[in-house]
C-alpha cells in the first residue's frame, strides 16, 4: 500500500507540471487581456501594470518565475482583486467548496448505496422498477437542469429554503445547493451498486453463505456488500472530482462564495495567477481523489492489494 | 436411527420433471452416494429439499422426523445452519474473497449459536482437515489458497458446527486425481470420527463406492438400482450401473490396442517457459525448466501431472499455442516457426481439442460454420462445395448426425459438443492433435465413448496424440508412453504399462496409487 502511495506521488508530480504549463500557455493563447476594460488604459499605465506584474517578460521566464513561486507556496498576486493575492481567494473559497462538495459526495452516497441495496434485496419488484427509473432520470439530469428546479420549487414557490448566498455557513443555506449536486452522483451510484450487487449476489459463495443458513441481510451486507462496492469505488475518484467541477455551477446557480465563483471570474477577466491556482489547486485534489479510490479498491478485494 | 427418509421425492424445474417419486434413506452416521450423469437429477436431489434451488418439490424429506417438503424458507434456513454442513463442486469460487479463512471459519463455528472459537481451536480444526501451517492460513485471504486447500478449508467449515448430515455435491470434480482420492479420504475419516452421516453427489461411481456404504444409482430421474456399495461395484444387477463402471478408466482391465509408431514427428529440445510474478513482485515464476520431449508419427504421448506442474504450458509452448522462453521445437526434422510466424500449413498440422467444448465454440455460430472454419483459413485452396462435403464427412467421422450441422452450440449436449471441437481439430486433417484435458469436463459415459472415439481415430488416421491429462487411468486407454510432470520438469516416462506396473518416481507412484 505504501508502495502505491510512492509511486502515486511520483507520477503526481510530472502530471502537476504538465497541467500548469499547459493552463498557463492556454491562457494567454486566448484573446485579450487582465487590463483590457470597457474603458481603454492609456498606454503609460498599461506598461507599467505589466511591467509591475512581469507580464512583458518572455513566456518560459514567467512560466519559470510562476513555478519557482509556486514552490515556495506562492500562488502570486490576484490581477482583478488588486488588494488580495490568489492565496487569499482559496483561502477564502476552498472551505465553502470543500463543505459543499464533501456533503454532497457523502449524501450521493448515502441515497445512492441505500437505494442500491433496496433494489438488489428485491430485485424484479416495483419497488426496484420504481427507484431504478428515477435513478435513471437523475442519472440524466445535470445538476445545472437540476439546481435551478429545486430553487423554484422549494425556493421561490414554497419559499421553505433560501436559494441564494451562503449566509456565513448557515445550514439552510446549504441544503439547496447540496442536493443538487449530490443527486446526478446519487443517481450513477444506485445503479452501479444495484448492477454490482446483482452479479455478486449470482456467484457461488453466496450460495454458500444461503446453504450455511445465514440471514438474508447478513449475506448481503458481510458476503456481497464488498466486492459488489467494487465498481462503486472506481466511479468515486472521477466523480468527486466531478463534485469540484460541477460546484462551479452550482456555486454560480445559487451564488455562493466558493472557489468555482472565483474561478469563473479569473476566467473571464483574464486574472491568469487566479485561474491558475485553481486550475493548480483542482489538478491536485483530482490526483488525490483518485488515489484515495485506488486505496479503497485495494479495501474492497483483497486480490488487488499488493 | 433413520435420519434422512426421502419417499416418493418429485422435482420439478421450470415445468420440467428431473426427479421422478424416488425413495432413499440414510442411516445416523452412515453415507449414501447418489451416482449418476448430468441430467440425471443427482444434484437438485441433495439441493432442492433444503431449499437451496428454484425448484418445486413434492413428495416426503423427512430430516429428523422433520418434513421438508412444503416447509417455510426460515424454518428451511434454520435446519441448514444447525444440523447439516454443505460442501460443492467448485472450490475457487466458493469461499467470499474480502474474509480472511479465520473469519469465514469463526461465522461458520458459531453459526448454530456455539461460543466463539480461540485461535487455537480454529487452527486446530484447519489442522484435521490436512491443513498445512494452519496457523498462518487463519489470516490469508482465500486468493492465497490453491483449489485443494480451499477444499479442505471449506470441508473445515461445513463441519465446523458439528451438524449431522454432510451434503458433499460433487466435492472432488473440480480437482486433480491425486487430491481427488485425499479429499475423498478425508471426509470418509471426518464422517465416522464425527458420528455425521453422508450424502454424496457423484458421477464417478467406481471412486465413490469405496468411500461410502451405500450407494444408489440414478438415472433420468429414477433410482435404477441400490444396495451396499461394495456388491454394486463388484456386481451390478442393472445395465446402466454395469455400463458405468465398464466407463470408468481403470488401471487393471485389458490393455486397449493401439496403432503403430513411426518416424519422429516432434522433437522439442530444452524447453523453458516463465511468467512474471502477478503484480509488481519481482522476478519469474519457473513454469517449465528446461525440458525434452519427442513424439513420433502415429503415437499417442500424455503428459500426467497435478494441478500446476507445468504439464499445460509445456503442451502450449510446443504446439506454439502459448509463450516459450528457450529451446527448440523441430517438426518433421525442420524447426516449427516461433508462435508468431506460423503459417496456415504449419497450423493445419497441429490442431487442439480443450477442456470445455462448450466454452470452446461460439455459441453464435452454426455447426456446419464451426468445422468449416480452420478450412477456409488454412485450406484457402479449397472451394465451397469441396469444403461443405469435407464438414459432411467430418461430421460422420465423430459419430455425429448431419443433421446438427444446423445447430448453435447451445442446442448441443457437453458430449455432441466435445465431438464438434474434435471434428473442427481435424478438418483440416492435422498430423498431431492437442487433447487438453479434453475429457474431463464430460461425464464418465461420454468421457467414455469420446475416449474410445479418438482411440479408434487415431488408429484409423495414423494420428499423432499429445494429451494432458491428471489421471493416469485416462492417459492410459489412449496412450502409448506416459511422461510424468512435477514443478516443470519430467520426473519419469516410460512406455503406459511399464509406468503403471513399476513405477519408479514418487510422483508417479501417487498418480498411480489415486487412479486405483
Amino acid at each position: 500500500m505504501f508502495d502505491l502511495i510512492r509511486r502515486r506521488l511520483l507520477t503526481a508530480l510530472p502530471t502537476l507540471a504538465a497541467v500548469i504549463i499547459l493552463s498557463f500557455i492556454l491562457m494567454r493563447v486566448a484573446p485579450g487581456g487582465p487590463f483590457d476594460g470597457e474603458r481603454p488604459l492609456d498606454p503609460q499605465t498599461r506598461e507599467a501594470l505589466m511591467s509591475a506584474y512581469g507580464l512583458d517578460k518572455p513566456l518560459h521566464e514567467q512560466i519559470t518565475l510562476y513555478i519557482t513561486n509556486l514552490l515556495r507556496g506562492d500562488f502570486g498576486p490576484s490581477l482583478v482583486y488588486r488588494d488580495f493575492t490568489v492565496t487569499d481567494l482559496i483561502a477564502r473559497g476552498l472551505p465553502v467548496s470543500l463543505t459543499l462538495g464533501g456533503l454532497a459526495l457523502l449524501l450521493a452516497l448515502i441515497l445512492g448505496l441505500g437505494a442500491g441495496l433496496t433494489t438488489a434485496a428485491r430485485a424484479g419488484s416495483r419497488i426496484d422498477h420504481g427507484i431504478m427509473l428515477g435513478a435513471t432520470l437523475l442519472t440524466a439530469l445535470p445538476s445545472f437542469v437540476v439546481g435551478p428546479l429545486l430553487a423554484l420549487l422549494f425556493g421561490l414557490w414554497t419559499g421553505w429554503l433560501p436559494v441564494s448566498g451562503w449566509g456565513d455557513g448557515d445550514a439552510r443555506h446549504m441544503i439547496l445547493p447540496v442536493i443538487a449536486l449530490a443527486l446526478p452522483a446519487a443517481g450513477a451510484i444506485a445503479k452501479l451498486a444495484r448492477a454490482g450487487l446483482a452479479e455478486v449476489l449470482g456467484q457461488d459463495h453466496i450460495r454458500m453463505a444461503r446453504a450455511r443458513g445465514m440471514r438474508w441481510s447478513r449475506i448481503l451486507i458481510v458476503h456481497a456488500l464488498r466486492p459488489a462496492l467494487i465498481p462503486v469505488a472506481s466511479y468515486l475518484g472521477p466523480a468527486a472530482a466531478g463534485m469540484l467541477t460541477g460546484a462551479v455551477v452550482i456555486e454560480t446557480v445559487f451564488a455562493l462564495p466558493g472557489l468555482g465563483r472565483y474561478f469563473v471570474q479569473g476566467a473571464l477577466n483574464r486574472d491568469y495567477p487566479l485561474v491558475l491556482g485553481v486550475v493548480t489547486l483542482y489538478a491536485g485534489l483530482i490526483i488525490l481523489f483518485n488515489l484515495l479510490a485506488d486505496l479503497a479498491y485495494g479495501w474492497l478485494d483483497p486480490r488487488a492489494r499488493l | 436411527m433413520t435420519l434422512l427418509v426421502a419417499e416418493g421425492l418429485t422435482i420439478v424445474i421450470g415445468g420440467r420433471q428431473i426427479v421422478h417419486g424416488i425413495d432413499f434413506f440414510i442411516e445416523a452416521g452412515r453415507s449414501l452416494a447418489l451416482v449418476g450423469a448430468s441430467g440425471s437429477g443427482k444434484s437438485q436431489t441433495c439441493l432442492a429439499p433444503f431449499g437451496l434451488s428454484a425448484a418445486t418439490v413434492t413428495g416426503s424429506f423427512l430430516f429428523d422426523d422433520v418434513e421438508l417438503v412444503g416447509a417455510g424458507e426460515e424454518k428451511l434456513r434454520h435446519i441448514r445452519g444447525r444440523d447439516i454442513g454443505f460442501v460443492f463442486q467448485q472450490p475457487l469460487t466458493a469461499l467470499t474473497p474480502h474474509l480472511t479463512i479465520g473469519a469465514q471459519l469463526r461465522e461458520a463455528w458459531t453459526q448454530a449459536g456455539a461460543q466463539r472459537p480461540s485461535r487455537a481451536e480454529m487452527a486446530a480444526a484447519l489442522d484435521r482437515v490436512g491443513l498445512d501451517r494452519p496457523g498462518e492460513r487463519l489470516d490469508q485471504y482465500p486468493h492465497r489458497l490453491s483449489g485443494g486447500q480451499r477444499q479442505r478449508a471449506l470441508i473445515a467449515m461445513a463441519i465446523a458446527h458439528k451438524p449431522r448430515l454432510l451434503v458433499a455435491d460433487e466435492p472432488t470434480t473440480a480437482l486433480d486425481a491425486v487430491l481427488r482420492t485425499e479429499i475423498m479420504a478425508l471426509l470418509r475419516r471426518l464422517t465416522v470420527e464425527q458420528g455425521m452421516a453422508m450424502l454424496l453427489v457423484s458421477h464417478e461411481l467406481a471412486t465413490v463406492a469405496h468411500h461410502a456404504d451405500d450407494v444408489a444409482v440414478l438415472h433420468d430421474g429414477r433410482i435404477v438400482e441400490s444396495g451396499p456399495a461394495r456388491q454394486i461395484l463388484g456386481a451390478p444387477k442393472s445395465d446402466y450401473a454395469r455400463a458405468l463402471i465398464a466407463a470408468s478408466p481403470r488401471l487393471d482391465g485389458p490393455a486397449p490396442i493401439l496403432g503403430p509408431a513411426g518416424a519422429p514427428l516432434i522433437e522439442a529440445r530444452d524447453v523453458a517457459v516463465s511468467f512474471a510474478r502477478p503484480g509488481w513482485r519481482s522476478g519469474r515464476l519457473e513454469a517449465v525448466a528446461g525440458v525434452d520431449l519427442d513424439i513420433a508419427e502415429g503415437e499417442a504421448v500424455a503428459i500426467v501431472g497435478g494441478s500446476g506442474s507445468g504439464k499445460s504450458t509445456l503442451a502450449r509452448a510446443i504446439a506454439r499455442l502459448g509463450p516459450i522462453d528457450s529451446g527448440e521445437v523441430r517438426w518433421r526434422g525442420a524447426p516449427l516457426p516461433s508462435r508468431k510466424s506460423m503459417r496456415p500449413h504449419n497450423r493445419a498440422g497441429l490442431q487442439p481439442v480443450f477442456q470445455d467444448p462448450v466454452a470452446s465454440l461460439d455459441p453464435l455460430w452454426r455447426v456446419r460454420d464451426i468445422v468449416a472454419e480452420p478450412l477456409r483459413q488454412l485450406r484457402p485452396d479449397l472451394v465451397d462445395a469441396a469444403v461443405a462435403a469435407r464438414v459432411e464427412k467430418m461430421l460422420a467421422e465423430v459419430g455425429l448426425d448431419p443433421a446438427l450441422a444446423n445447430r448453435r452450440p447451445s442446442g448441443l449436449s457437453g458430449g455432441q459438443a466435445q465431438r464438434v471441437a474434435i471434428a473442427r481439430a481435424l478438418s483440416p486433417d492435422p498430423a498431431l492433435l492437442l487433447l487438453d484435458e479434453a475429457t474431463s469436463a464430460l461425464d464418465v459415459l461420454v468421457a467414455g465413448t469420446i475416449l474410445d472415439l479418438l482411440g479408434e481415430l487415431q488408429r484409423r488416421r495414423g494420428l499423432s496424440i499429445l494429451m494432458i491429462t491428471h489421471d493416469l487411468a485416462v492417459a492410459r486407454r489412449l496412450c502409448h508412453r506416459i511422461v510424468v510432470m512435477d514443478a516443470g520438469m519430467i520426473v519419469e516416462e516410460g512406455p503406459t504399462e511399464r509406468l503403471i506396473e513399476t513405477p519408479r518416481h514418487e510422483v508417479t507412484r501417487r498418480l498411480v496409487e489415486a487412479s486405483r
